[in-house]
């Protein structure tokens, strides 16, 4: 069995079930206003470089764009279920397989980890009194990025998940020292700490037991990641939903148990429990302190306005995603739900808790009411706004899909 | 007048295309506080025929009524006369135990009360005390059956539709089964159960239906289908295999 053409064979056929859906990605509005808030963002990035603020914090800037992407290192393998049976037989030859798929998940990595410099480049330049050179800088990502990405992968395999999450830990840690090292201190210096904290990492790595092929947790990292695909896809297509990574989140568990006891709210109680415990939460919740950090930053300017509504929109766009979970749910079609009150349910909910993150966004400008209250309760006001638009798309679209189905 | 049945299916034909049916002319009721054995081979057609009952699939011809209900005229109170036990596990990976029966019952009206009475019931007998709070994910093939029996059973409908149900079930768990079966049973509910393990469900059901390629070619109470096969005195199992050998229906 050629392992390195099964791997081409199945990315070929994951990205061909995709691509089909791209070009209803481009055609619709959501993609428009992407585009608009891309071209938004050049003319104020273009805007900022004409006149960069003296006391910019460049070194940390920069740390915090890139070192979150030296970290991800996903890697697709395309494992499957029935691979634990048909592949097992060719364990000791596997690392043909992975080896293919290591270097995909890396490469394209390091191209978008290029890209982002580019972008931040100019800002450099400008704003740091020593800057280091491009290529230079360039190498030390794509250095890290290739530690990080091999580090990654020998934490899948670890036997003990204890030793794992203490490695991930590092992992992050490694990176961002020596990406801070790079920027903050003078390069043989810099160079010299990297590749002792760089060796160190890599000795260390050494030391857990490892599996051959860690076959079942693989296989659970790469229904995650393509249903990542699939609900990325979703804002913008009806695509079919797999199976989403379940989060325990036991301090939400109360969420749903005060609802009214009857029928009409079963759904909703189901709806709940999805959202509690569902990848759509933890993007709500990364979207939600992360806009109310930079709202908070802004809170002097307009573009806190922009942020908090831009904030909002991306809530919007997780939330639509709810609504793509059950469609085809076995039990809703045995069970004796009342007509019309799934898409009401999911209506309300959705409304609701895209609004509770309205307010959450807003409390960031609350302090500075007096001062400025014509457009901090403007950006409210804007924000409540983009809430019903929301509702009243997802309406109008649902009963596009009603009167398909009829 | 005789007593309405809890099912009726009459005159059913129904499969995955037009051109190629797979149940032919299926006719049987299910009558109240009965409990019907639905047999046959692989691909004999019984998840067909249940799948048609549930309303998964629309027949091409004839009719099925639960309660003297049809679905497309009642649907709500069609689906709320009826409960459902599939032969593999169906749950939703972000629910607990507790919470998948809470679902059941309120999609079911069952009142708050009756919902925990019985669930504390239901967990004490299928011994899932300790895994109530526990996310369907981190439950074995067997705690999973158990979680899908219990829901069917925390609903209390007039009619159980139970696929399988014995797989995967440690022995305790099928004594349990059976035996909360017959409790119904008594009070009134009907059962129509389709497994392939005959020698249980002899001793269990007051009647069975024996599919084989889509049509009934034999039913009735056990004595009776001895009657038809001409072997008196012969086990369930031995019936089935002259049924199937003679290539009756074919």
């Amino acid at each position: 069995m050629n392992l390195r053409e099964l791997y081409v064979k199945r990315r070929g056929q994951f990205w061909g079930e995709i691509l089909p859906y791209l070009g209803y990605v481009i055609q619709s509005g959501v993609a428009v206003v992407f585009l608009f808030l891309l071209i938004a963002f050049a003319a104020w990035y273009t805007a900022l470089l004409q006149q960069v603020p003296p006391d910019l914090p460049i070194r940390w800037i920069m740390l915090i764009f890139l070192v979150p992407l030296m970290i991800n290192s996903s890697i697709r393998t395309y494992l499957r279920t029935a691979d634990t049976v048909f592949l097992i037989p060719q364990e000791s030859r596997m690392k043909e397989y992975f080896r293919k798929a290591w270097f995909s998940g890396v490469f394209y990595k390091i191209i978008g980890l290029g890209l982002v410099l580019l972008i931040l480049w100019p800002l450099y330049i400008r704003s740091d009194a020593s800057p280091k050179t491009l290529l230079a800088t360039f190498a030390v990502l794509t250095v890290f990025k290739l530690l990080s990405s091999y580090g990654s992968w020998k934490e899948q395999l670890m036997v003990s998940r204890n030793a794992a999450a203490a490695y991930r830990v590092f992992r992050w840690i490694v990176p961002a020292l020596s990406l801070a090292a790079w920027l903050w201190h003078p390069t043989g210096r810099a160079l010299l700490f990297m590749a002792l904290l760089g060796l160190t990492y890599v000795a260390a790595l050494s030391v857990p037991v490892k599996h051959l092929v860690a076959w079942e947790r693989l296989i659970a990292v790469e229904q995650r990641q393509a249903s990542r695909v699939m609900m990325v896809l979703s804002w913008f297509v009806n695509v079919p939903q797999r199976e989403q990574r379940v989060h325990a989140r036991k301090w939400l568990s109360g969420w749903g148990k005060g609802l009214a006891w009857k029928k009409e709210s079963a759904y909703r109680f189901l709806l709940i429990k999805s959202l509690t415990r569902s990848d759509i939460l933890g993007i709500l919740i990364r979207v939600g302190l992360l806009g109310a950090f930079i709202v908070w930053a802004t809170r002097d300017s307009l573009v806190s306005a922009l942020v908090y509504l831009i904030s909002l929109m991306i809530v919007g766009l997780q939330l639509s995603a709810l609504r793509k979970l059950h469609p085809e749910s076995f039990w809703l079609h045995v069970y004796p739900l009342p007509e019309g009150t799934r898409r009401d349910n999911e209506g309300k909910l959705i409304f609701q808790v895209q609004l509770f993150w309205a307010v959450l966004l807003w409390l960031p400008l609350v302090p500075g009411i007096l001062s400025a209250p014509g457009r901090i309760l403007g950006t409210m006001a804007a924000g409540i706004a983009v809430v019903f638009l929301f509702r009243s798309a997802a309406a109008r679209k649902s009963r596009r899909e009603d009167d398909d189905d009829e | 007048m005789s007593e309405q049945p809890v099912l009726s299916v009459q005159g059913l034909s129904g499969g995955y295309s037009i051109n190629r049916p797979v149940l032919h002319d299926v006719t049987f009721q299910v009558e109240p506080g009965e409990m019907v054995g639905l047999i046959g081979l692989n691909g004999a057609g019984k998840s067909t025929t249940m799948k048609h009952i549930l309303g998964l699939m629309n027949p091409q011809k004839g009719t099925i009524q639960v309660q003297g209900k049809s679905r497309s005229e009642h649907s709500e109170a069609y689906h709320s006369a009826l409960a459902f036990v599939p032969e593999s596990p169906l749950l939703y990976e972000e629910m607990t135990v507790r919470e998948h029966l809470e679902f059941t019952a309120r999609s079911y009206g069952v009142s708050r009360e009756d919902y925990e009475t019985r669930s504390a019931q239901l967990s004490k007998m299928f011994r899932m005390e300790e895994k109530m709070d526990s996310l369907s994910t981190h439950l074995s093939k067997g705690m999973r059956q158990k979680v899908m029996i219990m829901c069917a059973f925390v609903a209390r409908p007039s009619l159980y539709i139970i696929d399988e149900p014995f797989l995967g079930l440690d022995p305790l768990g099928i004594r349990s089964l059976l035996d909360f079966m017959l409790e119904l049973k008594a009070s009134g509910a009907s059962v129509l159960l389709s497994s392939h393990i005959l020698s249980t469900i002899e001793n269990y059901c007051d009647r069975f239906i024996v599919l084989h390629r889509g049509s009934i070619i034999a039913q009735g109470t056990l004595k009776e289908i001895q009657d038809q096969a001409g072997r008196p005195g012969m086990s369930l199992e031995e019936l089935f295999n002259v049924l199937i050998q003679d290539g009756k229906g074919e």
